[in-house]
């Protein structure tokens, strides 16, 4: 109940108008703060709703597979430049990143302790390199991706997602190198 | 991997959802980018191109509809621009060079539109239009001095200009072909200038019937 009530407020603030407008009007942090902040949000509030509807999410989401498909949909989604650009000028994208958002937070959070060690390798990787991907759009691209945004904010963006590639890179590795075996058993 | 039916199913739904998803945010595979997505609404939509005051470097003033029963190829621009606008400018000075002198004056005309009028009076569009050996008559450059007219325009082009808090402005940038009737027929990428020269060739042979 503690971690639902402190995701409420943390939406609760991240739809502030002022706080929004604010978030919005710099790229980094609309993509790189407010969208991961909405999924957080989302996941505090999972902590009851699961608990709640846990006969629906043994049944409907057994082994966590369709929860992860909506989160790497949805998240994808997220990271089309488009999308970002028509959540600041469309009223109604800006209403489908509040709400799906969060639902990706719900179901990560469903979804991840159900899944196996080599799906969540797979999926660990998929962001990894899309990332990476992302990264390198936002470097090297020589025009402006975004209608509501300059380059220059662009190119901070693509360093964001290089310093974020990075950071896994060296997760991996430890993983990689460390001694699991007490976990294991 | 199916521990029940309503799992299966479920997967199913998720990734038939996440492709309507998909297909609905790119029209159809079709635009990534807000910028695609607005050339391929304009395109859709064919907007008119509405009858503002257009005041040009020869210090005329009249209004859109006169060029009413020739093509119009536009580009929009403000003269202290340093980096895209010469570039749309020069290419746009090779698409002039490539359309049959016949046309030219009597088919289409071409015009440069200026979204800074505070800045870019009469005097400012002449030097400018020296400096693109533009003859003022066949390729004019023109300022909207009615803000609001201007505002009008360009929200009806989607053309979106930032100010980029140094003087200056980021926007988007491209080729627009304006039918006889004033609706928009065209928006080619500037950088191609081959196939944007072709397009309007292509167009105005398919009008005249040559």
């Amino acid at each position: 109940m503690k971690q639902t009530g402190l995701g409420i407020i943390l939406y609760g603030i991240l739809v502030i108008p002022p706080v929004k407008a604010y978030i919005e009007s710099i790229m980094l942090l609309h993509m790189l703060v407010q969208l991961p902040l909405l999924i957080l949000a989302g996941w505090f509030i999972g902590d009851m709703l699961i608990k709640k509807f846990h006969p629906f999410f043994t049944a409907w989401n057994t082994d966590g597979v369709p929860g992860m498909i909506l989160v790497v949909f949805i998240t994808m989604y997220w990271m089309l430049p488009r999308a970002l650009d028509e959540a600041v000028s469309i009223y109604y994208i800006e209403l489908f990143k509040f709400i799906s958002l969060p639902f990706v937070g719900l179901f990560l959070r469903d979804s991840w302790k159900k899944m196996q060690t080599l799906g969540k390798s797979f999926i660990f990787l998929n962001y990894l390199s899309m990332f990476a991907l992302m990264a390198w759009l936002y470097i090297d691209s020589p025009i402006q991706i975004c209608n509501n945004y300059l380059e220059t904010q662009q190119k901070v963006l693509g360093w964001g997602f290089l310093v974020i590639t990075i950071w896994m890179i060296l997760y991996l590795l430890q993983a990689v190198f460390t001694d699991h075996s007490e976990k294991a058993e | 991997m199916s521990k029940n039916w309503r799992n299966t199913t479920a997967i199913f739904l998720t990734v038939l959802l996440g492709c309507v998803l998909f297909y609905a945010g790119t029209d159809g595979f079709r635009a990534f980018t807000a910028e695609s997505a607005r050339t391929y609404k304009l395109l859709k939509d064919k907007p008119k191109f509405p009858d503002v005051t257009l005041e040009d470097s020869k210090g005329r003033v009249y209004s859109f509809s006169e060029f009413e029963g020739k093509y119009i190829m536009l580009t929009f621009i403000y003269t202290s621009c340093s980096d895209v606008c010469p570039k749309l400018e020069m290419n746009l000075a090779e698409v002039y060079s490539k359309v049959p002198k016949a046309w030219i004056g009597e088919d289409i005309l071409f015009l440069s539109i200026s979204f800074d009028p505070a800045r870019d009076d009469v005097d400012t569009l002449e030097k400018y239009r020296k400096a693109f050996e533009s003859d003022g008559e066949t390729w004019r450059m023109a300022r909207i001095a009615d803000q609001a007219e201007l505002d009008h325009l360009l929200e009806e082009f989607g053309v979106i200009v930032i100010p980029d808090g140094e003087g200056g402005f980021t926007h988007n940038s491209a080729f627009y072909l304006v039918d006889r009737k004033g609706y928009l027929a065209e928006v080619m990428d500037f950088t191609k200038i081959d196939e944007a020269a072709n397009t309007v060739v292509t167009t105005l042979k398919n009008d005249t019937g040559e």
